[in-house]
């Protein structure tokens, strides 16, 4: 009846998970009743589970990050301490656990806060600076958003109902076969990512048709925004990448539920391919994470720097350069794997010729930055940040793609530290990055810069205590994934680490600080001109925040920078010119499909995960009866009338007036 | 999101979007599309199958036909065409080929390597004493 499912699936021997679970279901009980109580359901309903508002998806995308960035990160507290305690002695964590701990860790952090945070902000951006009122799909966007948080879901399940992978972030076999890994751990993960690779792949197509397809008047492709090209850049990554990883997983579960052998050790199976397999995936899959960050920082450092982006065309060409490199190097992750000197020469050769269009782009900025006028507020702090940091991290790239010396290096801490220095150096603070610099425009308050500043240094610092150590940890020989060691050596390295940790947590409580503090003193913060940081492109053209049609009229684009060539013609023209006839408005109504549809597919990946055969076809019926009645629906918009256009469009007008003749009394 | 505001010019239409040609042409051009489909695959099967054919040109033969399927399936179902209002698509259509040549060529290449670091089995026996 309930398949492999029983009350030996709860770890009531494991204090740790089962005290985590149970106050994350006391506190998600809390809020529910608080909702309910309140009277906010409604509210929460209408207003964002079934809004199909590119704007309200990205916050709820972002919000989904940030929560599994804390859980990502409770794993990652808990394996330093590990580490700094497990010196000759077993530590606190039994092996099976910390193993559990490892996968989790990267598995979270970068299915479910960076892709999450990135795709999240692009959803927020990239239809406010292409000048349109939404993307090209918006149900498919919710659906996407849903059938990712459902991912999410499960793998936070596994932590109180049966268990989670015990073999690293890409599970790779034959460990990760049935006859080494019988439990139910790598089906949650598989099936986490299948589910949740199906929401990221809606999210490529849906962004990459919106680039290509919906741009306003005037926006051809030379004069769109870098984030906008870097989004096409990234999103048409995803589209070529991640059917290899659903392809490659879907084998592997074959493998695991009918007995196939593509993998397996015997019966002729190969489990070289499967390296092969996901480092195809894996390799682009890290540029569809680096390339938005790339973007973010172009946008803040041309902000802040008071300039247009330097070798805008250059830039353009090294972003799809690297689009179409990044696939060309990726067994540079499996050079040890022993295909020999021709083979990895060409792929070391060409993993280093993609780090040319990177610095490229580190040139660009910072010669945008020289002769401007920098101004130094939060969002410019982490891009300058970042570029240092992300110097270093791609150098230590390019030396593990020299074969030889990876060979010494592979799978040490050497390598824990390279991409941990270019994820967190690089996507990390792009995403935090972009989160300061649009927060204003997504909820009409800016962020408090006090604490904003000293989330920054701790992070920063944090960062440098933590992953420093770990290079000379890597360089002394220690490799990853150590639940314990006997070498007296990288003891003090570990200690280090764990202080660096630390130090990194109090950044990221400064960042909760700073966002009670900002809602605390919201009015004082408020944002009335929809552009807080004198702003170039078209996104700070209209109100914080934007009204669900973005823009009254779709604006006009002349040239690159558009909105900042609107403000100087304004400025002169004493913004004389009037608007001309407002016009009805039609909307993308609201949609519980993507909400619906992740419902039955939790059911029906729980369902697959614990062998109960017939809840999975339940969930499978459930959710092709929701893709049945959305397509058959009559009424997908709504007008919103032109009187409240011009009404809603006027206030913004009324202070953008005020704001002109400020500057222009000065 | 059937919007007046956001124009397109005439050369960047999304496929089934061209000038709307009349019912009757439409249908046609779907039938032609699966007569032709269906008769390549039918030879696909009866080539696998027969001795009329010298034998080693089958696999040949097979791939032929499925790249000629492709072809069908985007010029009468995906109406990829050559002209100007395509160049979106046909690029498209290109990284898309670029990605699996470089991903299955570069996998047959890896594969085909994949032993080259091992000393050949005969002098392994020996070493084994
Ligand atoms: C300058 C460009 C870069 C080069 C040349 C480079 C090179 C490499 C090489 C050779 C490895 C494999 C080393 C080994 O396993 O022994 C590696 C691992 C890795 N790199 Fe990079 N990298 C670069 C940039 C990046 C960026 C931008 C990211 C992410 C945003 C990234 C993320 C990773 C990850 C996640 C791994 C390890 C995955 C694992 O084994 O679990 N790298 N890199
Ligand atoms: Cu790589």
């Amino acid at each position: 009846m309930l398949g492999k499912l029983d009350w030996s699936a709860i770890p009531f021997d494991q204090p740790i998970p089962l005290i985590a679970g149970a106050v994350v279901l006391v506190a998600i009980l809390a809020v529910l009743i608080w909702v309910v109580v309140k009277g906010h359901l409604p509210y929460l309903w209408h207003e964002w589970i079934t809004s199909v508002d590119h704007k309200r998806i990205g916050v709820m995308y972002i919000l989904l990050a940030s929560v599994m960035l804390l859980r990502g990160g409770s794993d990652a507290i808990m394996m330093r301490i590990q580490q700094a305690v497990a010196f000759q002695s077993q530590g606190y964590l039994p092996p099976e656990h910390y193993n559990q701990i490892f996968s989790a860790h990267g598995t979270i952090m970068i299915f479910f806060v960076a892709m999450p945070f990135v795709i999240g902000l692009m959803n927020l951006i990239v239809p406010l600076q292409l000048g349109v009122r939404d993307v090209a799909f918006p149900t498919l966007n919710s659906v996407g958003f849903w059938l990712t948080a459902t991912g999410a879901l499960l793998v936070n399940l596994s932590l109180v109902i049966g268990e989670f992978a015990r073999t690293g972030w890409l599970a790779f076999p034959p460990l990760s076969e049935l006859s080494y890994s019988p439990g139910v751990g790598v089906d949650y993960y598989a099936w986490s990512l299948q589910i949740s690779g199906v929401g990221t792949l809606v999210a490529g197509i849906n962004l990459v048709t919106t680039v290509l397809k919906l741009r306003t008047r005037g926006m051809n492709y030379l004069r769109m925004p870098m984030f906008c090209w870097t989004t096409l850049a990234s999103n048409l990554l995803i589209v070529a990448a991640f059917p290899i990883l659903t392809a490659t997983l879907a084998m592997l579960l074959l493998d695991r539920y009918l007995g196939f052998h593509f993998f397996t050790n015997e019966a002729g199976g190969n489990v070289m391919m499967f390296m092969n397999l996901i480092w195809a995936w894996g390799h682009p899959e890290v540029y569809i994470l680096v390339l938005p960050a790339f973007g973010i920082f172009s946008e803040v450092v041309s902000t802040f720097s008071g300039k247009a982006l330097f070798g805008y065309r250059s830039m353009v060409l090294a972003t799809m350069a690297i689009c179409v490199i990044s696939f060309m190097v990726w067994l540079h992750h499996f050079f040890t794997m022993g295909a020999g000197p021709d083979v990895n020469a060409i792929f070391g050769i060409a993993s280093m010729i993609i780090a040319i269009p990177t610095g490229v782009k580190i040139y660009n900025w910072l010669f945008t930055m020289y002769g401007g006028r920098i101004r130094f507020a939060t969002p410019m702090l982490w891009s300058v940040g970042f570029m240092v940091t992300f110097i270093i991290g791609g150098l230590t790239g390019v030396l593990v793609a020299v074969p030889p010396a990876d060979f010494m290096l592979h799978n040490s801490m050497f390598l824990v530290a390279h991409f941990h220095n270019v994820i967190i150096g690089g996507v990390l603070f792009g995403a935090f990055a972009g989160f300061e610099y649009w927060f204003p425009k997504a909820f009409g308050f800016r962020l408090d810069e006090r604490w904003g500043k000293l989330a920054f240094w701790f992070t920063f610092l944090g960062f440098y205590v933590t992953f420093i150590p770990l290079y000379i940890a890597g360089m002394l020989g220690m490799t990853r994934r150590m639940q314990h060691y006997d070498v007296a050596a990288w003891r003090p390295w570990m200690l280090v680490a764990a202080v660096g940790m630390a130090v990194l947590t109090i950044g990221v409580i400064c960042q909760v600080v700073q966002i009670v503090v900002s809602i605390r003193n919201r009015e004082a913060l408020r944002d009335r001109t929809g552009d807080p940081w004198d702003g170039r492109s078209l996104e700070w053209a209209t109100s914080s925040p934007p009204p669900v049609f973005n823009f009254a009229f779709n604006p006009d684009v002349r040239g690159e920078d558009a909105y900042w060539d609107m403000k100087a013609h304004a400025k002169q023209q004493q913004l004389e010119h009037d608007r001309p006839e407002y016009q009805d408005i039609e909307m993308p109504r609201n949609s519980p499909t993507g909400f619906v549809c992740a419902f039955f597919a939790t059911i029906m990946g729980f369902a697959l995960i614990w062998h109960i055969w017939w809840m999975v076809i339940l969930g499978g019926i459930g959710a092709f009866a929701t893709f049945v009645v959305f397509a058959w629906r009559d009424h997908d918009e709504y007008v919103i009338p032109a009187e409240e256009v011009a009404r809603i469009d006027r206030i913004n007008i009324e202070e953008r007036r005020r704001l002109v003749s400020m500057a222009g009394a000065v | 999101m059937s919007d007046q505001a956001h124009v397109r010019t005439e050369h960047d239409l999304a496929p089934g979007e061209e000038e709307q040609h009349s019912v009757g042409e439409r249908v046609i051009g779907y039938v032609v599309g699966l007569a032709l489909a269906l008769l390549l695959t039918a030879t696909s099967f009866f080539i696998a199958g027969t001795d009329l054919v010298w034998q080693p040109s089958i696999p040949v033969a097979l791939i032929v036909l499925a790249i000629a399927q492709m072809g069908v399936h985007l010029v009468f179902f995906l109406h990829i065409t050559t002209g100007p209002d395509n160049t979106n698509n046909v690029l498209a259509l290109a990284f898309g080929l670029l990605v699996v040549f470089l991903v299955v060529g570069g996998t047959v290449w890896i594969m085909a390597h994949l032993n080259q670091n091992m000393p050949p089995m005969d002098q392994i026996m020996p070493m084994r004493r």
